[in-house]
């Protein structure tokens, strides 16, 4: 028995590959559940139950996925330029940073502050993301680096304007920061009927037919997507590179600062390392199992928000700590990505001819 | 910061450097054979902290620092398996698989640590000790195997056989395969002996830094070690430079820490950071990196 390349992918065994890794999925975390002695029955139950067993359930799992839509989003249209960016940690943490930053500033509260602190939110995350632009294209530094070392460096600006005496909330300890709480009319509203799902839901979604409409129907959406297949191609037609890669930095970075500031304005209402730490890295994750389409990261967005949502019910319910969920994206992704290599290979059974030697 | 020149101050930075830049330097020396092999190894962060984790655990359960590191080395050789399997095995983007294993890394250890797999309570814990007389006292033998790996594994690449047909492995694979030599074989071996070598600086920087384990231990040094690769141009003593140099501003960010300092913690912690993106930029021109780094090699 042995694997060929495909020439083009059969449905029936492309489902298979897919179910397989589902199958995989669901046994490796539930080994992982066993490490601990806990009962994977028990424990999974209990994530179904916090993700889809009720309104609030349903409300906790919207609220989760909308800002890891936006991150996927961020990274989907930079990965589908094939911009290796991981830059939407920072990006988002930065875009907190200027929303939460402009609205003190300026001082202002109500609908006009909200309005502001987004614009600001976003122009924060864009400022970040060209820095990274600016880099590759002027100085040639590779994105992956560049952006790695800019999501180390807003950490270290987060704790550092977190201090007391910055934006730091008075009696708070050195090892747990945040910032004064907003005015309540700062607040994005939330939806009627949902607990917890606040306007940022909505924006989310919006972005991503945005986004999808952008990548599939417009010219800026095909050079990005002829870019990521062949830049080289791209350039002899007369695509200018580094304007495209601005571009993408730029937007990438837009909606990685719109999820920070979103998630402050929406859910935390303050500055709190501890609540935003991870959706940028776990959007990458998002739009990479979203195949880095807006579709497929809205699914991909949901499917990890129901995770999130689930995961602190598994805690209450079945004493399993949440963070099986972070161990569970891994083995999503690595599941995921090995059911798509696996669906462009066929399986050819040896068959044994008439004397030939076996 | 005139307390910081007392020559006491100094020379307890000046120690604390090296102390810093020992895991550092064991593993981008690793790090940096697989990189001129043409891997680009992006979970170096994830190989060390599952490392650490593991180290941790044995020596809790043990007590003996040896094991621990044995088990820090395993620990890592088996991520590094995973990801040879994945990204040249079957030739998925270097870049997602780097990012799948630091990912399932994070998510592994916060889950055993939070469910005290290590045991409950604060377990009693023995760590590495540095050498206790004599001209060395307070540097740790381990700092010298970092050290010496330098000139080792200069004289490897550019001076043996194998170490030229290394270095053919990420500048030209394709003239490899064709002289006969298996190219996968050797990315493997050159991604599983990166692998060990963070493996024994993540289990160095579980041993002799921290009495216990915390969530996200490593902190981001796995990625300071990729970037000391860049910014040292691919060249052995440039990246030892480069770790030397990230290990002074974290020890004077921890001295600024206990005493004062004009400058905040936080800008001397970002620093390695943003000095290391103004040096790439100043430097770009001379860069030295592989030509097939990144890229999985195909039989065409």
């Amino acid at each position: 028995m042995r694997l060929t390349p495909r020439s083009e992918r059969a449905i029936a065994w492309t489902l298979g590959c897919y179910a397989a890794a589902v199958v995989a999925f669901l046994m490796l975390s539930g080994l992982l559940v066993l490490s601990v002695g806990g009962s994977p029955q028990a424990a999974f139950s209990a994530l179904l139950t916090g993700a889809l067993g009720g309104k609030a359930a349903i409300g906790n799992t919207l609220a989760k996925a909308t800002p890891l839509l936006l991150t996927g989003l961020a990274a989907a249209i930079a990965f589908r330029a094939r911009i290796w960016s991981i830059g939407q940690e920072g990006q988002m943490v930065f875009g907190a940073i200027t929303g939460y930053g402009a609205v003190l500033w300026l001082g202002l509260s109500g609908p006009a502050g909200i309005v502001v602190a987004l614009v600001a939110g976003m122009m924060g995350g864009a400022a970040l993301g060209l820095v990274s632009g600016v880099l590759d294209v002027r100085f040639k530094i590779n994105v992956i680096i560049s952006t790695v070392l800019l999501n180390y460096c807003v950490g270290y600006l987060l704790s550092w304007l977190l201090q007391p005496g910055v934006w730091g909330d008075v009696g708070q300890t050195v090892s747990y920061q945040q910032s004064a709480a907003l005015a309540d009319s700062l607040y994005l509203p939330l939806l009627p009927g949902l607990a917890k799902v606040h306007l940022g839901a909505v924006l989310a979604l919006v972005l991503t037919v945005v986004v999808g409409v952008t990548l599939g129907r417009t010219r800026l959406g095909f050079e990005i997507r002829g870019f990521g297949l062949n830049p080289r191609a791209m350039v002899a037609r007369g695509v200018d590179a580094g304007r495209l890669v601005l571009v993408v930095m730029a937007a990438s970075g837009a909606l990685a600062g719109l999820a920070g500031i979103g998630h402050v304005l929406g859910e935390t209402h303050r500055l709190r390392p501890d609540a935003l730490a991870g959706f940028g890295y776990t959007g990458i994750v998002v739009a990479l199992i979203g195949r880095s389409s807006a579709p497929g990261t809205l699914a991909a967005a949901l499917f990890f928000g129901g995770l999130a949502a689930g995961g602190l019910t598994m805690r209450v319910v079945a004493d399993i700590p949440s963070s099986l969920v972070t161990a569970m994206q891994g083995i999503a992704l690595i599941a995921f990505l090995l059911a798509e290599i696996a669906s462009g290979y066929r399986l050819v059974l040896p068959v044994r001819e008439e004397g030939t030697p076996a | 910061m005139s307390d910081l020149f007392s020559a006491t101050i100094l020379t307890a930075v000046v120690i604390a450097a090296l102390k810093m830049a020992t895991p550092l330097l064991i593993s981008a020396m690793g790090e940096l054979v697989a990189q001129r092999a043409g891997i680009w190894n992006m979970a170096v962060e994830g190989t060390m902290l599952i490392a650490a984790y593991a180290a941790y655990v044995v020596v809790v359960l043990t007590q003996s620092p040896g094991l621990a590191l044995a088990a820090a080395v395993l620990a890592a050789l088996l991520t590094g398996a995973i990801n040879g399997l994945l990204c040249v095995v079957l030739k998925l983007d270097q870049f997602v698989t780097g990012l799948a294993l630091n990912l399932l890394a994070a998510g592994l250890t916060l889950f055993w640590f939070r469910a005290g797999l290590q045991g409950e309570g604060v377990p009693t814990f023995r760590s590495l000790s540095p050498i206790v007389e004599g001209p060395f006292a307070g540097l740790y033998p381990m700092m010298f195997v970092a050290l010496l790996a330098v000139p080792l594994i200069w004289w490897f690449l550019e001076r043996t056989r194998p170490g030229l047909e290394l270095r053919c492995l990420g500048e030209n694979p394709e003239a490899l395969d064709l002289r006969g030599v298996d190219v996968r074989r050797g990315q493997i071996l050159s991604l599983l002996f990166a692998s060990a070598m963070t493996g024994l600086g993540g289990g160095f920087l579980m041993l002799a830094f921290s009495d216990r384990f915390v969530p996200d231990f490593t902190g981001g040094r796995g990625w300071l070690v990729v970037v000391a690769i860049l910014a040292g141009n691919w060249r052995p003593g440039r990246v030892l430079v480069a770790v030397l140099f990230f290990a002074l501003l974290e020890a004077l960010a921890i001295q600024s820490r206990v005493g004062s300092s004009l400058l905040p913690e936080q800008l001397l912690l970002a620093a390695p950071y943003l000095l290391s993106l103004a040096l790439m930029a100043v430097f770009r021109s001379t860069s030295l990196e592989p030509a097939a780094l990144g890229i999985p090699y195909r039989r065409r």
